[in-house]
């Protein structure tokens, strides 16, 4: 695994799921009519997508090991961590987000979401509070304004607002 | 009938909201282009959900008019600061910014806003006479050539999309793959859905291109925590907004040299038309261009009018290409005009050859609307210059973490349905994991967008017989296959040019291998075309035996910039 680069992985995985992929296009259901049927497309695509990548793990493996290559973080679960915090914050927030929308409402829910995004991506001090809760209120509460009273779009209320 | 469409259409359009919602389009396009990392795709995007409550012409009008002000946005930035808002402006920085640092920063505006004016206008008449046009010819496709125009479509923007062709390659044909998901169309069988329910209706296209576009494009900016907290433009440019733009001036330069804003401008249409190419390719063409039939070449550089002039007209021109294609053919031809594609859908229409003929209230709309944005941006750039300014002065957190809050009401509200939410949250690690292996976006996009268009073609082709022999044998499909074949070894060509000697034949044959759909065509324009395009290939290899088989210096290559998702 150490002497693989990685691209050969990637491909590798592309190749794994290009299979799983194609063996599962044998459950799908053929009718007894039409010429085409609904799992010629996806064996195509399949296919190609294992030919390309069968061609892309030969032209990796070609490649071999930069041993010479700068990572641009060190190695290590930690410093992997560190070095994503902010998208992980951002996957994490969002994901927070998903799973109280029938609770919060995309309302509070999306109000809390900037604010906290904002303050753990920006950092925290009076100032930055005070401007983080202006703009979250500002932007999200004025999006939800024009979907629910201007385009009149139902949003997720959640139970908290419903409850008022 | 035209007038009768136009005078439809400007009925239509006509009215107080609608010229508001176009104003509000503009002068966002406008802020989005100048905010460097916010590209006018992802602008476009952002608009989408909005434009869902809308009647169709309206939406499609705002769209249009965000589009056309993300366009010239990316100028003042780029002038004023020296960094350019969107990669559609980084030409103009090398000649904008040098003239305004030596005082004459207003004449650099305006030569930059009156020549996106005149390349928007130049590109929607061009759009306007030619669209129709087009339509006719893609009246003659039958489903074997729409399959290989998709084919020719996505190997093409693999291509332009990046180094690596098969990793462009892949994602195009993964795009493909996500569309597959769900119920077919034709028959309604359920397909790798893996048992649940939620995936029968499939990934809802906007909420897959938000995910992998916005979502990730976000998360990539705010990855250095530094970085993030830094403002967009700290520490560059003098931040003089005190500057008045010399409209008089400008025009009369400009007018001086028309032939380079024409011949810009013809350079962005044509680049627009072409899939997978933009106003990042676009812009660095028509410089180069000028730059080579300039008398001063010498002064390109340090701020010279031309060197305004020829990339802010191309990359104006540019959209008209490419919303031509997609209302004559129903084929986007890049990023930005996939988005304008879903919002047709989201409103049911679907643009093919008889679009225009069908629609022609909607279509004609479309024209004006371009035109109509062309002339609010030129009202807003002067308007606006000190918001352009400050816009480019916010923190990427803040940003980033305002429109992550906006996509998860924006994308609910399209189809009001959960599902999607979560959609956007896989396509968006998606996104980052691409961005991160090195694998372009732009072909999967277009793979989401073509992969429908391309099974029903297919399914189509395939009732009507099964001889498979027609995909080759047709003249069209024939055609797009020998240019998607020319296509695909291009970047090899590229890295070998001069180096090997097939590649001193790489365009001869090319151009022998095209013009034999064209002779089969018939007809007297096409056996012409056909005949010169023969003609030019012969004179090409016979420029090349004389030269002892070296390329000459004059076709020396610019160094084209990657193909970056948004304009």
């Amino acid at each position: 695994m150490r002497r693989l680069n990685q691209d050969a992985v990637i491909a590798i995985f592309l190749l794994l799921a290009s299979g799983i992929l194609f063996w599962s296009t044998f459950s799908i259901r053929t009718p007894d009519y039409g010429v085409l049927t609904p799992a010629a497309w996806p064996r195509v695509i399949i296919f190609a997508l294992a030919l390309l990548s069968f061609l892309y793990l030969i032209q990796s493996l070609k490649k071999g090991v930069d041993e010479n290559a700068v990572a641009d973080r060190e190695p290590g679960l930690k410093s992997w961590l560190v070095y994503w915090q902010n998208p992980i914050y951002c996957f994490a927030f969002f994901l927070t987000y998903l799973l109280t929308l029938p609770v919060l409402g995309s309302l509070i829910g999306g109000v809390l979401f900037v604010f906290i995004l904002m303050s753990i991506l920006g950092g925290v001090s009076k100032e930055k509070i005070v401007t983080h809760a202006a703009l979250s209120l500002a932007t999200v509460g004025g999006m939800w304004c024009i979907f629910t009273y201007g385009l009149e779009v139902i949003l997720p209320q959640g139970m908290i607002f419903s409850a008022f | 009938m035209v007038i009768e469409n136009v005078l439809a259409a400007l009925n239509e359009l006509a009215t107080v909201q609608t010229f508001i919602l176009m104003v509000i389009g503009v002068a966002g396009g406008l802020i989005a282009g100048a905010i460097p990392g916010f590209t006018i795709a992802m602008a476009v995007v952002l608009t989408l959900p909005f434009t869902f409550g809308m009647p169709a012409v309206q939406g499609i009008a705002t769209m249009v008019s965000v589009l056309v002000g993300g366009l010239s946005g990316g100028l003042m930035a780029g002038i004023l600061t020296g960094i350019p808002g969107t990669p559609s402006s980084v030409a103009t920085t090398f000649d904008g910014h040098p003239m305004a640092k030596q005082g004459k920063a207003g004449l650099a505006l305006g030569i930059g806003v009156w020549s996106s004016f005149f390349g928007g206008i130049i590109s929607a008449i061009l759009l306007m006479t030619l669209a129709p046009q087009l339509a006719n010819i893609g009246l003659e496709f039958q489903p074997w050539d729409y399959f290989m125009l998709v084919m020719f479509a996505l190997t093409i923007t693999a291509s332009l999309a990046g180094k690596n062709l098969i990793k462009g390659l892949i994602a195009g044909v993964v795009g493909l793959l996500v569309r597959t998901v769900g119920e077919d169309e034709a028959v309604g069988m359920a397909r790798l859905n893996f048992g649940n329910d939620a995936l029968l209706q499939g990934f809802d296209f906007i909420a897959v291109l938000i995910g992998l576009f916005a979502f990730s494009r976000l998360l990539h900016d705010v990855r250095d925590p530094e970085s993030a907290r830094k403002r967009l433009s700290a520490g560059t440019g003098d931040g003089n907004i005190s500057v008045a733009i010399e409209h008089l001036a400008a025009i009369k330069i400009i007018f001086k040299h028309w032939t380079l804003l024409i011949r810009s401008s013809l350079i962005g249409v044509f680049t627009g038309v072409l899939p997978g190419a933009g106003g990042s390719i676009a812009n660095i063409l028509a410089y180069d261009q000028a730059k080579k039939t300039s008398k001063t070449p010498s002064k390109f550089g340090t701020g010279t009018p031309e060197g305004i002039i020829a990339p802010e007209s191309s990359n104006n021109a540019v959209e008209g290409g490419a919303l031509m294609t997609l209302m004559a053919l129903g084929i986007p031809g890049d990023v930005t005009a996939a988005v304008m594609l879903g919002a047709l859908l989201v409103h049911d229409i679907v643009p093919s050859p008889t679009f225009i003929t069908e629609e022609p209230v909607l279509a004609y709309s479309i024209f004006l609307s371009f035109f109509g944005a062309t002339f609010m941006m030129l009202g807003l750039q002067s308007g606006m210059l000190r918001i352009f300014v400050l816009v480019t002065r916010v923190r990427m957190y803040m940003l980033a973490a305002i429109i992550l809050g906006l996509c998860g009401i924006g994308v609910y509200a399209i189809h009001n349905v959960e599902f999607d939410l979560w959609t956007l949250l896989w396509f968006g690690i998606l996104g980052v994991l691409m961005r991160q292996f090195g694998f372009p976006l732009a072909p999967m996009i277009l793979g989401v967008v073509l992969g429908n268009i391309a099974e029903l073609n297919l399914a189509r082709a395939m009732a009507i017989t099964t001889d498979l022999t027609l995909f080759v044998t047709r003249p069209w499909a024939l055609f797009f296959l020998i240019i998607a074949i020319f296509s695909s070894a291009f970047p090899i060509y590229q890295v070998y040019r001069g180096a090997k000697k097939w590649t001193m034949f790489y365009l001869p044959v090319a151009c022998f291998a095209v013009s034999g759909p064209l002779f089969m065509m018939g007809g007297v324009p096409r056996t012409t075309l056909a005949a010169v395009v023969v003609l030019f290939g012969a004179y090409t290899l016979w420029r090349r035996q004389q030269a002892g088989w070296v390329f000459e210096r004059d076709e020396e290559e610019i160094d084209e910039p990657q193909i970056s998702e948004g304009k």
